[in-house]
């Protein structure tokens, strides 16, 4: 409850990914992977028992060549596992094409965090409150995954298993993010609630809509906070699709969204008024979308 | 005097190079040959328990361990870690029941984090791994949350001297009927045209100092111990230590070190206790004891939560009849300030309006959450948040106008301050609210908003306060300090009054500079350690620079006296016409005509004879200024805050726009540093009203002891602030000062609350004000227009 020492661990430091999968295939369970370590050190300060404590930390300071934030004009954005909130906003199309991402990055801790954190980081740490993989989430994406038995990606879709759980294998290292390159017509929007500003999200929400005119063609709608893991909001995206987005069709989306969430009450907020609002702050994602073209 | 030079001017903050080239040194920087670490095992797992078993084997046999200290191995005496019982007289502290009862550690737990042993180990990780392996077996009590749970029948009993577990109520000895006030509040109810009344809650707040609480003790070969300490008062923690461990007071030494941050929660000891019973199991060794930010959140005093319930009766013209109110607070587990906070939030209420009868009732109630004590403010913005928005109900339903109603009302020049009989000699409130109303542009947005359409709304609010300029008369109001001039005419003061970042050593030394006719850098002020400074009852109250500042002025004009004196004799002029400026004592009628301070006290310390003359050279003797001063007066500062809010209907959140403070400062000895208390205030009063509270789980352990999720105001979501000194110089504070320290964050409070009420037409009886229940309010019932509900004008 009150200890400044960190319990013990030996700190592995791998010089190249096939080293890195290595180390995780040796010690699997019993090692814990450090990217930005701004969710591992934390965990590991506060952990309640000796069972939740890795052996081994992993830290990727040493591997080469995973800082990267690329965008290709043809194929989309790649993020690469060791690039800090920071480096993503440091890129410039990101605001243009993934402006959720951008919006999640921005509003995202304090300075000093982002420096620090990892958006992978923010994937594989599998809070349903993070900024980024809520944005992510309704952006859509593959994660990819080297293990021993090699490179395979998996899509954010079937990537958060449950509270904290993903679908990494023990023996693999995520290794990069890979969005997809809008289609024209495609715009997004990140929103959140917290208590003051410095604060992890009590209510986070993005959107991604295909528009054609005023017709919505395609949605992707998640929101954290809400559930085990991030959600999507399969239901009332169908209500999206196909529609014109007039004052109704908003009112019945805003409507449709509380019916699909199982939030809890924690130190944040509660549950009551999480689903209260949860309608209220997707609309307003959806209209902030529509009017930043 | 003539025209002040460093009175009324920004100076430069005196500890502000040291603080942010990282050269101040605290506490936890304090670094001794031979130091050895203490480490405090505390109860986590119960909020109410008692020690079943307590074997302390294993930890004594961790590598690295010194000593390890049960309850049966430090003295067996109590103590009250608050300082007020010292303060007063000794019938007094009879009557009002001040009680020794915490022990260094305990057999009883009481509260989630009360201490249970030591440990004094080579380094401070290996007094934490050992700390592991204290074995306790725990037998769980019944946890008491609020009053109502502590006192009903068959309770347990938190110690034998307080039945019911009522830790206090107003003494009926001093107030009949256990009730501060006068009059018959029952029969001028009667008389009432409107009556407003609520039960309201008001939240448990965090000081949340930068600092976290350490120290530094040890005994020497004599037998003298020293601890070095931030606490807020040094001279009393001497004479509390002192009476603790059976020492003589000069044998107790405190070397305070620089503060950083107190806000209240240094008023007093904290861990002194339990860092001298280390320092005394291992002589000639120094002990240092430090706590992380978790562990000084639990362990330290936080603001008195409570209920609060209210009634004010008005005649239809607007003038109030009677107020009745009853403040119920939630103690932690032990007895300090208990008879504090549960006074001074009356006091704040019979100090604010002509009301002819008042009846205010203030208990204080054990509970098994943490420690409650002083934070800045003591009582005031618990008192504002239930006073202040009656008073716009009020208004709301008589169609008056919040200013000018307030202008109508509040207490002035003549009438009793929070304590009857001390009058307040000046006040400025009138000014505050007709600046602080043009500032936010008040006739015309009270207007405009009455009426409004829309998810957003907006809603200005106004609220005023008073305070105290020191602790009389309640309490002693005693310091001493010391001037001292140099052999070249430079001063140096001793006064033991801590600087806890306010700025207040700064405009001290302006004071000094301004009366001894001094540049500002030829004059040195400093707390000093005990054994060489003057009685202080320490930085609280507001009480540093109005009765501070007339010790410091006082002390000062005795050397400025003797000075003049030596020079008479020289110059051949009475020493009543002659003036000091910039070191050099003139003829004022004839200024060419003067000698240099210098040319005095040099002479007076190396002092010759003449050798051809055998006459001597000058006035022999160092010259030296000494006071020990009570203050004669209170003269209490008022203020006046302004806040405009925009509401959103469909969240619930609230957006603070602006705030205005406007104070009735007397005099700014510094502006700047009078400005920085009032914006300082204003952060923690939006964090009373809109986001701080500490929670605690049904079995009393807290929720929130650390920033992640105790959630005070940071730099974006302050709003934008205007501050206004309103200066009118008070006839007796020091060139007319009053005081700010705590004001600051009290009014901020009540104008919000009203602001939100003026926006969305709803009141908020629980404190903070969340979007929780924002929300939970507006789908109650609806969100009204001010001017529907009578407000209009
Ligand atoms: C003060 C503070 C404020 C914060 N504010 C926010 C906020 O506003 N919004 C928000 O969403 N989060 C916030 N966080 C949480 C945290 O910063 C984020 O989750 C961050 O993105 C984690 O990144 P990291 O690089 O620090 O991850 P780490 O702590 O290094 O790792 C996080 C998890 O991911 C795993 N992991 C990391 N990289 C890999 C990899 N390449 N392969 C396999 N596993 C991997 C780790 O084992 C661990 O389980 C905050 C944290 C702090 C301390």
């Amino acid at each position: 409850m009150s200890s400044r020492i960190l319990p013990d661990f030996d700190l592995l430091l791998p010089q190249s990914i096939p080293d890195a999968v290595e180390l995780l295939s040796a010690h699997r369970d019993r090692i814990t992977v450090m990217a930005g370590g701004t969710d591992v050190m934390v965990a590991m300060k506060f952990a309640q028992s000796p069972a939740q404590l890795p052996d081994y930390v992993m830290s990727l300071e040493n591997v080469p060549g995973l800082a990267y934030v690329l965008f290709d004009p043809e194929r989309g954005l790649r993020i690469g596992a060791k690039a800090t909130v920071a480096d993503l906003l440091a890129q410039s199309e990101v605001k243009r094409h993934y402006r959720a991402l951008w919006h999640a990055a921005q509003t995202f801790a304090t300075g000093q965090v982002r420096n620090t954190a990892t958006v992978l980081g923010n994937l594989l740490r599998a809070s349903p409150a993070g900024d980024c993989s809520c944005a992510i989430y309704a952006i859509g994406g593959v994660v990819v995954l080297h293990g021993t038995s090699g490179r395979r990606e998996v899509d954010i879709d079937d990537f958060w298993l449950s509270y904290g759980v993903t679908a990494r294998r023990p023996d693999e290292l995520a290794v990069e993010l890979i969005l997809p390159l809008p289609a024209a017509g495609s715009r997004s929007a990140f929103k959140r609630m917290t208590r003051t500003s410095e604060d992890l999200a009590k209510l986070n929400v993005a959107v991604r809509l295909e528009m054609s005119g005023n017709t919505c063609v395609d949605a992707r709608l998640a929101m954290g906070c809400v559930a085990p893991t991030p959600l999507r909001l399969t239901r009332t995206e169908a209500l999206l699709k196909g529609r014109e987005l007039t004052a109704e069709v908003l009112q019945r989306v805003a409507a449709s969204v509380p019916w699909e969430i199982s939030p809890i009450d924690d130190k944040r907020s509660t549950a009551e008024y999480r689903k209260q609002v949860s309608g209220v702050l997707l609309k307003r994602a959806i209209q902030e979308a529509c009017g930043a073209a | 005097m003539s025209e002040q030079a460093i009175v009324g001017t920004n100076a430069p903050r005196v500890d502000v190079r040291d603080k942010v080239t990282g050269q101040a040194q605290y506490a936890a920087d304090v670094r001794l040959p031979g130091m050895l670490y203490g480490k405090v095992v505390r109860c986590w797992e119960h909020a109410h328990a008692r020690v079943k078993r307590l074997d302390l084997s294993a930890a004594a046999a961790s590598p690295g361990v010194v000593r390890v200290l049960g309850p049966k191995d430090v003295t067996p005496k109590r103590y009250n870690s608050s300082v007020l019982d010292l303060m007063v007289s000794e019938s007094m502290h009879d009557m009002l029941g001040d009680i020794d009862d915490q022990p260094i550690f305990t057999e009883h737990v009481k509260f989630q984090g009360d201490a249970i042993c030591g440990i004094i180990a080579r380094s401070e990780e290996a007094a934490e791994r050992a700390a592991a392996k204290v074995v306790v077996e725990y037998e769980p009590l019944p946890v008491y949350l609020t009053a109502e749970a502590a006192k009903a029948p068959g309770a347990v009993q938190f110690t034998p001297e307080k039945p019911g577990n009522r830790a206090f109520q107003l003494p009926e000895a001093m107030f009949p009927n256990n009730a501060l006030g006068g009059g018959d509040v029952e029969a001028a109810m009667r008389e009432a045209d409107i009556v407003v009344e609520d039960a309201f809650y008001v939240p448990k707040q965090k000081q949340c100092q930068m600092e976290p609480h350490a120290y530094v003790a040890k005994v020497d070969s004599g037998g003298r111990l020293t601890c070095w300490t931030s606490s807020q008062m040094p001279k009393l923690v001497q004479r509390k230590l002192a009476k603790l461990f059976d020492l003589p007071m000069n044998l107790v030494k405190i070397v305070p070190t620089v503060i950083g941050g107190g806000f209240g929660t240094r008023l007093g000891m904290i861990s002194e206790p339990q860092a001298c019973a280390m320092a005394l199991a291992v002589p000639g060794h120094p002990v240092k004891l430090q706590t992380l930010r978790e562990e000084d959140w639990v362990i330290s005093p936080s603001r008195h939560p409570g209920k609060y319930w209210m009634r004010i009766g008005f005649k239809r013209d607007g003038s109030p009849l009677a107020c009745d109110a009853r403040f119920e607070n939630y103690k932690g587990g032990y007895y300090l300030d208990a008879s504090g906070t549960a006074f001074t939030a009356g006091a704040w209420l019979g100090g604010m309006y002509r009301f002819p009868a008042l009846r205010y009732r203030g208990e204080s109630y054990f509970t098994n959450q943490g420690l409650t004590g002083a934070y800045r403010g003591y009582g005031n913005p618990q008192t504002n948040f239930v006073l202040e928005q009656l008073i716009d109900r009020a208004c709301a339903g008589l169609g008056a106008d919040p200013v000018e109603w307030r202008k109508k009302w509040h207490k002035g020049v003549g009438d009793d301050g929070w304590c009857p009989g001390v009058t307040y000699p000046s006040c400025a409130l009138d000014e505050c609210l007709d600046r602080g109303a043009a500032a936010i542009g008040w006739t015309e947005k009270r207007r405009k908003y009455a009426r409004q359409t829309g998810t957003l709304r907006r809603g200005v609010g106004v609220a005023v306060m008073n305070h105290t300029s020191g602790a009389m008369p309640m309490l002693l109001e005693h310091t001493a300090c010391t001037v001292k001039l140099n052999e070249d005419a430079t001063a140096e003061i001793l006064f033991a009054c801590s600087d806890m970042g306010q700025g207040s050593h700064t405009a001290l030394k302006q004071i000094a500079a301004e009366t001894l006719g001094f540049p500002f850098e030829h004059v040195q002020l400093s707390g000093g350690t005990s054994d060489v400074a003057g009685f202080d009852i320490g930085a609280h109250a507001s009480r540093t620079i109005y009765v501070g500042g007339a010790a410091v002025k006082k002390a000062c004009e005795e050397v400025r006296r003797q000075l003049c004196e030596r020079a008479s004799l020289q110059l051949g002029v009475p020493a009543e016409q002659l003036d000091i400026r910039d070191k050099r004592i003139f003829v004022q009628a004839d200024p060419a005509r003067g000698i240099d301070a210098e040319a005095i006290t040099r002479a007076g310390v190396y002092h010759f004879v003449d050798p051809a003359t055998g006459e001597p050279g000058g006035v022999p003797g160092q010259i030296q200024g000494y006071v020990s001063f009570f203050a004669p007066h209170n003269s209490p500062p008022f203020g006046a805050s302004f806040a405009e809010v925009e509401v959103d209907t469909e969240t619930g959140e609230v957006r603070v726009l602006e705030l205005v403070n406007a104070h009735d400062i007397g005099r700014a000895i510094n502006p700047a540093a009078v400005e920085g208390q009032l914006e300082g205030g204003i952060q923690q009063g939006l964090g009373f009203v809109l986001s701080e509270e500490i929670c605690y789980d049904a079995d009393g352990r807290v929720q929130n002891n650390s920033f992640t999720d105790y959630k005070m105001f940071g730099p974006e979501d302050m709003p934008k602030i205007t501050t206004i000194l309103v200066e009118d110089a008070d006839p007796i504070g020091p060139f007319g000062a009053k005081s700010v320290g705590e004001s600051g964050l009290v009014s901020p409070v009540g104008a919000v609350a009203n602001a939100i009420f003026h926006a969305i037409g709803i009141q908020f009886t629980e404190a903070p004000i969340t979007p929780e229940k924002v929300l939970k309010g507006i789908r109650e019932t609806g969100v009204r227009d001010y001017g529907s509900i009578g407000g209009g004008r």
